[in-house]
């Protein structure tokens, strides 16, 4: 009797522990991502790395939500007739989370240090940027190499690093010479910022504990959470449940279709759908027969059910315009698109220098074995082409084989399909990383267009200082882009996260949706209630 | 003695077969299609960036000039540095091999304890009711994987009835305790953190359980088929002609015998606890070995990967020479034909 007791004892023990965990009034913000997440801004550039930057660091310039650069640490700033030097003034009260003043060495630093090691984001300033120079204490400059149009908006990816902080623990000897390991051990785990938020913990794989800075240069709402946390699990019956039970409050944007219905049924949760920039591409390879010939690649472009796939593979998404995602600052909204036509389709197959060895043909067409959704893709495709008489060969590739086939011109398919986005908020970005031909052995080209008038059309533009000169060129390259029709340009996809609606108030829900990656999950942006969480749960 | 010179004669072996393995996984996880380097650092890393960091872990070298480094390292407890986490990969291990070893302990003790018993207790009752549900919980047991098991027991317990956390090892407003094991529990209770251990088994509950119950069933499933099969032998006849307590009976001369199959494969369930855990590490956000192994060979983090499988191969050959022993111990006849065999 006295062990069934016991038992009774251990079993209700263990139970009663439910009830630890936060307190009623915390006010925190949960989010799933998907790991690794780096916080050093020298290493990290994916969604939720770029998450972390927004919250600990601060930039010069930071992103409104039509993508335009409004002034943050740079008071105002300056750019020599010739777009090389952009001089900035900074703000003289920004104080880093160990209460040290930012200065234009702590800028500098931050330069060298993320063009030294050259990972993360460092591909937008390695080459571009050839020297900083401190002007005084609050003033900096930048000499760049050639003119660059959009640099201030690649400036949103400069997160500014305590110099002296970074320094005190470099680690020697280390791969950067003098500079060691320039830190990177100690930033793995430490943030050096000054942003609205400061690292309490952070466990690799696991998750990252971030508080409110108490000194803040900008106000923070009361309402803004006290702590932001960003746990590593994407797994759909794991968030789910922890929606449920109120201890998630943002979804991250990888679960399935069917999980999105199951999180919308919770009461109280609804799902943010946004346009964040990410298009959905069939690349087509311009320089293997029979896809070498336009009218062959025009046929395709006819033939294809873009309804099908906005409706029911990919729903909530819409059918792209061009190569620019529309919420692309530089977007241009009038460029031709194609819709299915197959009377068009029959009639430009008639123009194509092959359309007397249609039968002998096949076109093969690689799709990505991780994204099971893209075989639905690949077979409506080839459903598609056979009505016009174009044989059509499905293949499944792992991604990493995929990258190693797009490297080389001679094992480029005739067709891949991709996601891709723009690395800074302007449709430069996505113009040069797709179609200039630097890019053509990446996996952001299998299209090959090695078009020397189209790289001319492409770096004019980019040079250009002047915004709206700079986004009629856009305008201009798009037209010429899908004159080439070198790529289906299927859909916009839809970025979807659940959220605790009844209890938080996110701008991106409401439609203020940035266009930079990581900055809607700014969370001094961001209110939440925990006196409605409680009644939801029912206490 | 002679167990010494038995430990000592298979823990040779074993260097031979540590050997080859660790030359088969290496010579593996750099044949698969994709540059490591060009994956960890992303497609728009400049050129020298990613070839600096192909110079610092080797990878421009020839195969055999890899595998010298990486083998003199690893004797030297340098185990590389990961891709991903951006560490060394020792550092990983020691973080996440304890939570791992953690929960495959306390689903060990599950598996053991209740396999065993619910065996044991059919076995007696052979072809009564009991019987039948514990051999219908076995088949169960055996054929579902520990991740539905896992799902089934998240939206039950944690989703349903809530009486469960779903996810990591410690709740939000629980400290940790100080690191000795890294073993959660087992720090708790040695720094006497008792709303921690409280805390922490409250959170082993359920991903400990799911894991449990595939080996749990085929313990059961073994231990009542050998104790059915002896119940109806001579000696055990004997024994109770002998006027032996029916206790006596069971206890010694039925259910010690009867544990040697079930000894031989519990070792090797065990030591699959923990690779198979990875689903269930997944599910409950449980920063473990095997969803690190998992995820190393899923982004070719190809330090991760030589170390996680030369990891499990060493708890491997260390089961299976526990497990020998068991047995030796259990059976005498195991003890008495080496001994001839000498």
């Amino acid at each position: 009797m006295r062990k069934l007791i016991f038992l009774a004892f251990l079993c209700l023990s263990i139970v009663g522990f439910g009830a630890i965990g936060l307190a009623d009034g915390d006010r925190v913000l949960r989010v799933s991502f998907s790991w690794p997440t780096y916080i050093d801004p020298a290493v990290g550039s994916d969604y939720s790395s770029s998450a972390s930057f927004v919250n600990l660091y601060d930039t010069l310039v930071y992103p409104d939500v039509d993508g335009s650069p409004l002034p943050h640490v740079a008071r105002s700033w300056e750019t020599s007739e010739d777009g090389l030097v952009w001089t900035f003034h900074l703000r003289d009260d920004v104080l880093f989370h160990d209460g040290t003043p930012l200065t234009a060495e702590d800028v500098k630093f931050s330069m060298d240090r993320i063009t030294t090691i050259g990972e993360g984001y460092g591909f937008l300033f390695v080459g571009r940027v050839q020297k900083t120079e401190v002007v005084d204490d609050y003033t900096v400059r930048f000499h760049l190499s050639q003119p660059f149009g959009p640099f201030l908006t690649t400036l949103y990816r400069l997160y500014i690093l305590n110099k002296d902080l970074v320094e005190a623990n470099i680690k020697r000897p280390g791969p950067y010479g003098d500079m060691g390991d320039y830190g990177k051990e100690f930033l793995l785990t430490h943030d050096a910022g000054s942003g609205p938020y400061m690292v309490k913990e952070f466990r690799v794989e696991e998750e990252l504990v971030m508080v409110k800075n108490p000194n803040y240069w900008l106000p923070l709402d009361p309402e803004t959470p006290d702590e932001v946390r960003f746990i590593g699990t994407t797994e759909p019956a794991t968030i789910r449940t922890m929606m449920a039970r109120r201890e998630l409050e943002i979804s991250d944007q990888w679960q399935p279709q069917e999980a999105w219905q199951a999180l919308d049924a919770i009461e109280g949760v609804d799902i943010a759908s946004f346009y964040a920039g990410t298009e959905f591409y069939l690349m087509i390879n311009t320089k293997k027969p029979p896809t070498d010939d336009v009218h062959f690649r025009r046929a395709m472009a006819w033939a294809m059910d873009y309804q099908t796939v906005v409706d029911h593979i990919f729903p909530g998404s819409i059918q792209a315009r061009g190569p620019i995602p529309q919420n692309i600052p530089g977007a241009d909204p009038n460029v031709f698109q194609f819709q299915r036509d197959l009377d068009k389709a029959r009639e430009e197959l008639k123009k194509s220098k092959y359309y007397d060895q249609l039968d002998q043909l096949e076109v093969e067409f690689h799709w990505i074995a991780e994204v099971p959704d893209e075989e639905k893709v690949a077979l409506l495709f080839m459903a598609n082409m056979a009505e016009i008489g174009i044989n059509v060969k499905v293949v499944k590739v792992p991604w990493m084989s995929v990258v190693e086939e797009m490297a080389q011109l001679e094992t480029s398919p005739h067709i891949v399909s991709v996601f891709d986005s723009s690395h800074y908020p302007e449709a430069g970005s996505l113009l040069e990383s797709r179609y200039h031909s630097s890019s053509a052995p990446t996996w952001e080209q299998n299209e090959w267009l090695l078009d020397p008038t189209l790289d001319a059309m492409i770096e004019d533009a980019l040079a250009t200082v002047d915004r709206k000169e700079r986004f009629a060129k856009y305008a201009e390259i798009q037209e010429y882009i899908v004159d080439l029709c070198p790529t289906i340009f299927l859909f916009e996809q839809v970025e979807k996260h659940a959220y605790q609606s009844a209890y938080v108030d996110w701008p991106t829900a409401r439609g203020e949706v940035n266009p930079v990656m990581g900055y809607n999950m700014a969370a001094r942006f961001i209110k939440v209630y925990p006196e409605k969480r409680q009644e939801l749960l029912g206490g | 003695m002679k167990v010494l010179k038995f430990v000592a004669k298979r823990l040779l072996m074993s260097i031979f077969v540590l050997f080859g393995l660790s030359i088969l996984i290496f010579l593996v996880s750099r044949v698969l299609p994709g540059d490591p380097v060009r994956m960890a650092l992303g497609p728009r890393a400049p050129e020298w960036a990613v070839q600096n960091m192909r110079e610092q872990m080797h990878l421009d070298k020839p195969l055999y000039v890899q595998y010298y480094y990486w083998l003199s390292g690893a004797l030297h407890g340098d185990l590389g540095q990961s891709l991903f986490t951006r560490r060394p990969v020792m550092d990983d291990i020691k973080e996440f091999l304890p939570a791992t070893m953690e929960l495959a302990l306390f689903a060990g003790l599950i598996m053991a304890i209740f396999g065993i018993l619910l065996g044991a207790v059919a076995g007696r009752y052979s072809n009564t009711w009991v019987d039948n549900t514990v051999r219908i919980f076995s088949y169960v047991g055996v054929v579902t994987p520990s991740f539905v098991f896992a799902i089934l027991f998240l939206l039950l317990f944690g989703y349903l009835l809530r009486w469960f956390p779903t996810a990591g090892r410690l709740s939000a407003g629980i400290p940790r305790p100080p690191a000795i094991t890294g073993m959660v529990t087992l720090d708790a209770l040695i720094t006497g953190n008792w709303a921690a251990l409280g805390d922490a088994l409250w959170h082993m509950v359920l991903p400990a359980v799911s894991l449990a119950l595939g080996g749990m069933a085929q313990e059961a499933r073994i231990t009542r088929s050998t104790i059915s099969d002896n119940l109806r032998k001579d000696y055990i006849g004997a024994a109770r002609g002998f006027g032996v307590p029916e206790r006596l009976v069971m206890l010694k001369y039925l259910l010690k015998p009867s544990l040697i199959p079930t000894a031989s494969i519990l070792g090797l369930d065990f030591a699959s606890l923990l690779a198979n855990a990875f689903l269930v590490e997944l599910i409950f956000n449980w920063p473990g070995f095997s969803r690190y192994g998992i995820n190393a060979m899923l982004r070719k983090d190809l330090n991760a990967v030589s170390a996680v499988v030369m990891v499990l191969g060493i708890v491997f050959v260390i089961v299976n020479i526990l497990v020998d022993l068991v047995v030796a111990g259990l059976d005498p006849r195991i003890r008495l034909g080496a001994e001839r065999g000498k």
